[in-house]
């Protein structure tokens, strides 16, 4: 059992099951800019963090959530306020 | 088209089907390899992963993420799956799966941690622990390939025993001279053992690897921690982090 | 497919040896703490840490550790419940209730229905005040008697262990009263809004 929270951060390709089933197009290898500090990656370059509860993909300059997703039994859910852009 | 270009197709939408296993194999005292039969499989690139899904009787359900270890131009499609103690998928899948058995599967999953022959510059990869898995199907795809390019290995390993595909990469060094392949253990050494011990660290990397000015396309993955020091040793040997791509697992299995 | 197919042999954690009563449907008892964060775990230094409770545009109270350290401290053996599916049962918590909060700002009761928790590092979690009056509800600061460790939400979380614990908010250092409800983080993003393990309320839907 990890005793630190940084053990436990995942990459976007980790994420990249659950966001497929909400975008077409390949989405790890597309790139985001945050709208906290405009810094671009890959989304799988990206720090997951929560993937038992969803998808929280953090910014790995400012650490700002880029997007978050959840799927359930009801729905998916998707927020990318913190994404001021992502290019395919 | 080409196969090459077969295997650059965009993503189709994925949905989870049903793998058959048709076979399994050893590879360790506690990984397995398991062979698997996917009816609707379209192929996939090296360093992509599949999730998979087990139903238990009662309904109760558990899904994981597991890395191809075959390269495209194989078949049965492989998993590699490390037992981790205490675990809730890992020992079903290692002690309890049979030939024959099934559950369910999607994929392939991936683009960003992906690598095939046609891209340029040497390769570069390193591992730590079972984080070998995606990079074994580069350098399978690879050798399939005959690709005549430089191309290392950084494999990190609790003891020799822990070296997952030992005989394989042994095998892939011997038919090739432009593959290099480079050891540490970082608990336990056989009896004289004259390879590296302890931690791959910054020396480890700058000693044996490529430096910045061959532009060599970077590969690591592992348990976070590891492919955190990993990477941050990189950029600060100077290479450029856009050169470097990482995987990580989540926590080292201790 | 029409129906899930079942993996043979794989076997439900939740057959495992339970107590019956205690552990609610879909859960299953384990012995570990797992950890779960939305983000990275803020390094939060006691001599810098303050809480405060806030109305409107003032607070109600505000306590650095050493003041809060001093106010009326309780402890508690609970059981816990991870939306994830694990339960933790028996784990013991020392911390400041909410009852004593509002006597300490002189209030008999609270202003309003609703509160928000506000976190560290922008973690939010709405909960009903009806939900942490009578010792339902503390502000944390010791787990099994030692400080609690950042990575589990120290200096202080918020505990409510009657719901769902992405409820007991880690490194709270405000609760602000709401006249309306508001969701909070996970709330807002497809899980229950109020979250009773006993009646499985773990998505928005459920």
């Amino acid at each position: 059992m990890s005793g630190s929270v940084q053990d436990l951060v995942l990459d976007g390709n980790a994420a990249a099951g659950l966001l497929q089933e909400i975008f077409v197009p390949e989405i790890t290898n597309a790139e985001i800019e945050c709208e906290v500090c405009g810094s671009t990656a890959r989304v799988g370059a990206l720090h997951l963090y929560a993937a038992e509860m969803g998808v929280v993909l953090r910014c790995t300059c400012c650490d700002g959530i880029l997007m978050r997703a959840v799927h359930t039994v009801h729905g998916r859910w998707l927020e990318m306020k913190g994404t001021r852009c992502l290019r395919f | 088209m080409t196969a090459i270009e077969t295997l650059a197709r965009p993503a189709q939408r994925i949905a989870w089907q049903l793998a058959q296993v048709r076979g399994i194999a050893a590879e360790t005292y506690r990984v397995k390899s398991l062979m698997l039969r996917v009816a609707n499989w379209r192929g996939h690139l090296p360093g992509q992963h599949v999730d998979i899904r087990l139903t238990a009787a009662d309904g109760y359900q558990a899904q994981r993420s597991y890395s191809i270890a075959s390269p495209p131009e194989d078949e049965p499609l492989a998993l590699t799956v490390e037992r981790v103690d205490g675990g809730e998928v890992s020992p079903y899948l290692v002690d309890d799966l049979r030939a024959g058995d099934h559950f369910e599967l999607r994929g392939p999953i991936g683009g960003y941690f992906v690598w095939t022959v046609a891209t340029r510059g040497p390769l570069w990869v390193i591992a730590g622990g079972s984080g070998i898995t995606p990079l074994m199907a580069m350098l399978r795809h690879r050798a399939r390939r005959k690709l005549r390019a430089p191309a290392l290995l950084l494999y990190s390993s609790r003891s020799l025993d822990d070296v997952i595909y030992r005989e394989e990469l042994g095998a892939m060094v011997r038919a090739d001279p432009d593959l290099r392949v480079v050891h540490t253990l970082t608990r336990e050494q056989p009896e004289g053992w004259v390879g590296h011990r302890g931690r791959i660290d910054k020396a480890l990397l700058a000693e044996a690897g490529f430096p910045p000015g061959q532009n060599p396309c970077i590969y690591v993955c592992g348990a976070t921690p590891f492919v955190e020091d990993v990477s941050r040793f990189l950029v600060e040997l100077g290479h450029d982090p856009l050169t470097v791509k990482t995987e990580r697992f989540g926590p080292s299995g201790g | 497919m029409d129906e899930t197919p079942i993996s043979r042999g794989f076997r439900s954690r939740r057959l495992e040896q339970t107590p019956k009563n205690r552990v609610p449907p879909g859960q299953h008892v384990t012995t570990d703490f797992p950890v779960l964060s939305a983000g990275p775990t803020p390094q939060i230094k006691v001599e810098n840490w303050n809480f405060a409770l806030q109305l409107g545009a003032s607070l109600l109270g505000k306590w650095s550790w050493a003041e809060f350290e001093a106010l009326p401290q309780t402890t508690i053996k609970t059981d816990i419940h991870c939306v994830t599916k694990w339960s933790k049962l028996d784990t013991t918590w020392q911390g400041v209730t909410f009852d004593d909060l509002l006597k300490t700002v002189g209030l008999g009761e609270p202003p309003t229905a609703y509160v928000m928790a506000h976190c560290d590092g922008g973690y939010t979690t709405n909960v009903p005040v009806a939900d942490l009056v009578r010792g339902k509800g503390m502000i944390a600061t010791r787990y099994e008697g030692l400080p609690i460790a950042p990575a589990h939400g120290g200096p202080a979380r918020l505990l409510v262990p009657h719901l769902y614990f992405w409820k007991s908010a880690k490194w709270i250092h405000r609760l602000r009263f709401m006249e309306r409800d508001q969701r909070g983080f996970w709330e807002s993003l497809g899980y229950h809004n109020y979250g009773d393990p006993w009646k499985e309320e773990r998505y928005d839907g459920d």
